[in-house]
């Protein structure tokens, strides 16, 4: 299995892929619109004979007076490939480039309430957290868990370093983010 | 620019407003404005006017009246660019992009530095990739414009699409010395990077390294970053930091294959030896990492790759990996590793059996492995059996793993593969609908249900279940085909074809067609977007995605099967069932005749403009009632709307044609419809065979030799041995050499001389076709896919030869080769079609029982009584068992 960065000639293959899998689906412009805008933030998962059996598909909360934050569009992983723990690893992958191009502080999503794998996989495996219901989210009047992973802490973790770390630490005093900034520098040099 | 019939002030206020409303979307008010103009007998033929009145008009949907008032007004004043501009954007919203162009171009003339005009005219240009125009209007645009950095980048990338490198990269290192540096700027970080790619796509490695180690505090994309060094290391043959670099990268990401293989290349590794010791490193650095086991067992071979493969099947089949077929096997195609495999595997099994170990070697060192463990080892076994066609052992091996664990969904998967593969759709289909009924809550298995259900041709079934995870209030198909879901469409279009249901089948590959030519349209949006997202490299991905979108494996498939039914058309038109009026016609004189066919054409017109209104009036009722709705109810939708904005925005355009089966199967002209599947198949499927012999098909029945002999030599390029090639060099051989097909589709003699001469290497330099065709079947005297096309070829040539030929094909010999399902059942469709004559219909039962020996599992094969249902069989796989004989004598157009 070969995980790596999307490409626009990837789109198509990941649309297929969303409609094998998933219920919620989205034109080949949506498709376009995430690969065109943040390129760097949507990830495959592709088999010996370069098929797509997994992606994520994500971008970035921009119009929100929130803090810059990711998104997840949708998470897919063929039933086929189940197991081998691809999702993890295209959601880290994603995750790393949210905070390295677009200082990312935390990445959200939604699952639905009935899916109980998939909040599985999102509560224990990726230490995403609910954050709030929406009710009736969903087409079919389903609710949904909106949820987030904090990735301040994933960044100090992995060794990854933020777009831009005067505000990516903005929260904490500054005696707060100089430590955490060091403590990761002191990681990458430890590795290195 | 002033007008070349200028209004008195107050009608020229009175024409600002239209503007005014035009740009706010006010149509009625426009229209007030303009009549207020237009009803002064002075003004009433003002162009501008005019044409802006029209321009209103096509907002609202009034499109014939747009036109006539935009050519009115156009007609009155040709020397105005307003009246040119609005008259490219009306067709330019009609997508006739080359005549749009050709209107901005005459709008230039009179206003030769309108900046709207210009970028209108530079959209168009790129999308339509007249690349050399497009730079000479950037060209404009950044002298008009020289303070937007639109102007910069667009004319940067005119240069560098048409691969002028070095004055892209001036235009794009002068625009660079404007910013100013900050630390974060992701728009900088997008074009340093896209500078690095101009940069390397010329060749300029050196200039590059230098570029991105200048700038590399400012690029925040790392992982582009790193990637680009380490590639530039490789070129600039700099080893030991390439080394370095992939080492970095694997850190980030252990489970990207290029990595390994960049690493592998830095090394300078090619020996088997030191390729495996890198991995052996690899696994200790990154014991997590797949590939790192995975690559080393396409390197590995003999004793090295037993010890290798035994630890990586145990591995997976201690932890229960469902893909581990998949991802082996592609080692299957290297001699001898597959036999190892299979020699491994039994072995745990029966020491499973034995102990709970792999080895019972293990009984004393090893913890017991899990109960999976032996379930996953048949589970891979069945797959392993199936790859190599032995169906028994695979049914055994499946059966056991369903016995050990009747609850794991992807065992009835296995097992429905197993079956389409021997040939029955119908069990394949009942598997998948056990599977699906497991977990009804998973798309995945839902969809892989509706698949082969298609294959089975129960389309109504499949549609069915489909609906069960599309949105409710519309039916499946539709929903499917709004979300483009091309791998339903296309089969659904291959079980019409199998059904004889040309028109829903061709309805179904426009349906696919129609997605390719949206995808296409869907890049308007993001030529100004991207510039103003900075998004470069991605932005020219997509201009290269969609300069060859077509050759996608889904349009070849459609496309394939568009071209079979229309060839199928071409050779067997539907006959309508004559009406009254047509018979009552058939008795009118000519000139009578003439008159009332001119009349029906009239009120056929007038017909389909009523409809057409009718329809988009329709149309827009809905969507208002459908957006309204979806905003209630369906939050899900808020996201996506903004993707959809464009169509939003052409709510009003004109409903495309309805698709109608029963024209579409009517068609007046299948060989050019055809070909117009066709040629996107010869730009980008030239590797696939088929391409070829489906032009070779098409070009025969327009009696177009040399097109026949293009095709015939681009299909021996791909492979000149292919079985189906040798009946396309017979036919074009006998089409040659009768005079009268020849002299009726050459016009001059000499063309037919230069024809003869192109082909007598082709043909062995053979005369006769006779010979050619008894050379063929002595090469390939023990294989059956070549045999058939031999004897099929004997027959055409001569038909006195039929026992001969169907003697050829209804042997059996172990020696032969190309024994398939497929194989087989071509050669009983070829029977009862009629290709043996009499002789091969009376043969029909003795080849079907002859076979069924071998392939009981076929059902094209079964006997009679065979076909009866049985007791557990339900209603729909009657019908799947009724519709899928009774399909065998269905006539198939291409071969």
């Amino acid at each position: 299995m070969n995980i790596r960065c999307a490409r626009p000639e990837d789109l198509m293959n990941m649309q297929h892929c969303n409609l094998l899998c998933l219920p919620e689906n989205y034109q080949m412009k949506y498709f376009f619109y995430h690969g065109l805008s943040w390129p760097q933030l949507s990830y495959v998962a592709e088999d010996e004979k370069g098929h797509i059996v997994g992606y994520v598909l994500a971008k970035m909360e921009e119009d929100s007076e929130d803090e810059p934050h990711g998104h997840i569009t949708s998470l897919a992983v063929k039933r086929s490939h189940r197991r081998l723990g691809l999702a993890q690893k295209l959601m880290d992958q994603a995750s790393r480039s949210m905070i390295e191009c677009f200082n990312a502080k935390y990445v959200s999503l939604h699952v639905r309430k009935s899916n109980r794998a998939a909040l599985n996989l999102y509560t224990n495996t990726l230490k995403f957290s609910i954050s709030e219901i929406e009710p009736k989210y969903y087409a079919d009047g389903e609710d949904a868990y909106a949820m987030k992973r904090d990735l301040v802490s994933f960044s100090q973790q992995n060794d990854t370093l933020p777009a831009d770390a005067s505000t990516f630490y903005e929260t904490k005093t500054p005696e707060e983010r100089k430590r955490l900034a060091a403590i990761a520098q002191e990681n990458r040099n430890m590795e290195e | 620019m002033p007008s070349s019939q200028p209004l008195p002030p107050k009608e020229n206020a009175l024409f600002k407003r239209i503007l005014k409303s035009y740009e706010q979307k006010q149509y009625k008010n426009g229209l007030k404005f303009a009549k207020q103009i237009l009803s002064n007998p002075k003004f009433a033929e003002h162009g501008e006017t005019l044409s802006m009145k029209g321009l209103t008009l096509n907002c609202m949907g009034r499109k014939e009246e747009a036109y006539e008032h935009v050519r009115r007004g156009l007609r009155n004043d040709l020397m105005s660019h307003v009246c040119w501009h609005v008259y490219g954007l009306l067709q330019r919203s009609d997508k006739k992009y080359d005549e749009a162009i050709k209107c901005y171009r005459n709008a230039l003339k009179w206003d030769k530095d309108n900046v709207q005009i210009l970028r209108d005219l530079s959209l168009l240009q790129i999308q339509m990739r007249d690349l050399e125009g497009y730079r000479d209007t950037r060209y404009s645009l950044l002298r008009l414009r020289p303070g937007q950095r639109a102007s910069w980048i667009g004319f940067a990338m005119a240069y560098h699409l048409l691969h002028d490198y070095d004055n892209a990269l001036q235009v794009l290192d002068d625009f660079r010395k404007t910013l100013t540096k900050s630390s974060y700027d992701y728009e900088q970080s997008e074009l340093l990077l896209y500078m690095h790619q101009v940069m390397f796509e010329g060749g300029l490695y050196q200039k590059s390294l230098s570029h991105l180690q200048q700038f590399e505090d400012q690029i925040c994309d790392k992982l582009s970053l790193m990637e680009a060094r380490a590639q530039l290391y490789l070129k600039l043959d700099r080893l030991i930091e390439a080394e370095d670099e992939y080492r970095k990268l694997l850190k980030r990401n252990p489970d990207n294959r290029q990595y390994y293989f960049g690493l592998e290349e830095a090394r300078g590794l090619i020996s088997e030896d030191q390729k495996l010791q890198l991995y052996a490193d690899l696994r200790e650095s990154f014991p997590r990492a797949m590939l790192a086991r995975r690559i080393p067992l396409s390197y590995a071979s003999g004793e090295k790759f037993r010890s290798l493969v035994d630890q990586y099947l145990r591995h997976a089949l201690h932890k229960g990996a469902p893909p581990l077929f998949v991802d082996l096997r592609s080692l299957y195609t290297q001699p001898g590793k597959a036999a190892i495999i299979e020699e491994l595997l039994l072995g745990y099994i029966a020491s499973l059996i034995k102990c709970e170990r792999f080895d019972e070697k293990d009984v004393k060192d090893c913890p017991s492995e899990p109960a999976s463990a032996i379930l996953w080892t048949y589970y891979y076994l069945a797959q392993h059996y199936d790859f190599h066609k032995d169906s028994a052992k695979a049914l055994h091996y499946i059966n056991l793993a369903i016995d050990h664990t009747p609850t794991l969904i992807e065992l009835y998967v296995t097992k429905g593969r197993l079956f389409k593969h021997a040939g029955n759709p119908i069990e394949a289909y009942r598997c998948l609908d056990e599977a699906q009924s497991l977990d009804t809550a998973d798309r995945y298995i839902n969809s892989k249900c509706a698949k082969y259900m298609l294959r089975a041709n129960l389309i109504q079934e499949a549609e069915m279940t489909c609906s069960k995870f599309t949105r409710e209030g519309v039916s499946a198909m539709e929903n499917l085909n709004e979300m483009q879901c091309m791998w339903f469409q296309t089969e659904c279009a291959v079980a019409y074809q199998r059904m004889g249901k040309w028109g829903e089948a061709l309805k179904k590959c426009h349906e696919v067609e129609r997605h390719f030519v949206e995808i296409i349209e869907d890049q308007f949006d993001f030529h100004t977007y991207c510039m103003r997202k900075m998004t470069l490299r991605a932005y020219v991905g997509l201009l290269r995605l969609e300069d060859v979108l077509r050759s996608h494996p889904f349009y070849f498939s459609a496309a394939r099967c568009a071209i079979e039914v229309y060839l199928h058309l071409h050779d067997h038109p539907l006959q309508d069932e004559p009406t009254k009026e047509e018979l009552q016609e058939a008795s009118l004189p000519p000139v009578e005749l003439k008159k009332l066919r001119a009349q029906q054409r009239k009120a056929a017109k007038r017909a389909e403009q009523e409809k057409q209104e009718k329809l988009l009036q329709q149309q827009r009722e809905q969507r208002e009632r459908e957006q309204r709705e979806r905003e209630q109810r369906d939050p899900h939708s808020h996201h996506q709307k903004r993707a959809h904005n464009q169509q939003d925005k052409e709510a009003d355009a004109p409903p495309v044609d309805d698709l109608q089966p029963q024209k579409l199967a009517r068609v007046e002209d299948p060989l050019e419809q055809a070909i117009k599947f066709l040629q996107p198949l010869q730009e980008w499927g030239s590797n696939h065979i088929e391409t070829h012999l489906l032009a070779f098909e098409v070009y025969l029945r327009k009696g177009k030799p040399l097109l026949m002999v293009q095709s015939v030599k681009r299909a021996l390029k791909v492979d000149p041995n292919h079985p189906q090639l040798h009946s396309c060099l017979i036919r074009l051989h006998r089409f040659l050499s009768n005079g009268d097909l020849l002299s009726e589709n050459v016009s001059h003699p000499a063309v037919a001389a230069v024809l003869n001469s192109e082909t007598q290497p082709l043909f062995s330099h053979h005369q006769e076709a006779e010979q050619l065709n008894k050379e063929f079947l002595e090469q390939n005297i023990n294989s059956l896919p070549h045999l058939l096309q031999g004897a099929k070829m004997m027959c055409f040539l001569n038909p006195t030869r039929e026992a001969e030929a169907v003697a050829l094909v209804s042997r059996f010999s172990d020696a032969y080769q190309g024994v398939t399902v497929q194989t087989c059942t071509d050669i009983l469709k070829a029977f009862q079609k009629g290709e043996f004559g009499e002789t091969g219909r009376q043969e029909v039962d003795n080849f079907k029982t002859l076979y069924h020996q071998r392939m009981p599992h076929a059902v094209d094969f079964f006997s009679g009584q065979q076909v009866a249902p049985s007791a557990n069989h339900n209603h729909a796989v009657e019908e799947a068992l009724t519709n899928h004989v009774s399909n065998l004598t269905v006539e198939d157009g291409t071969n």
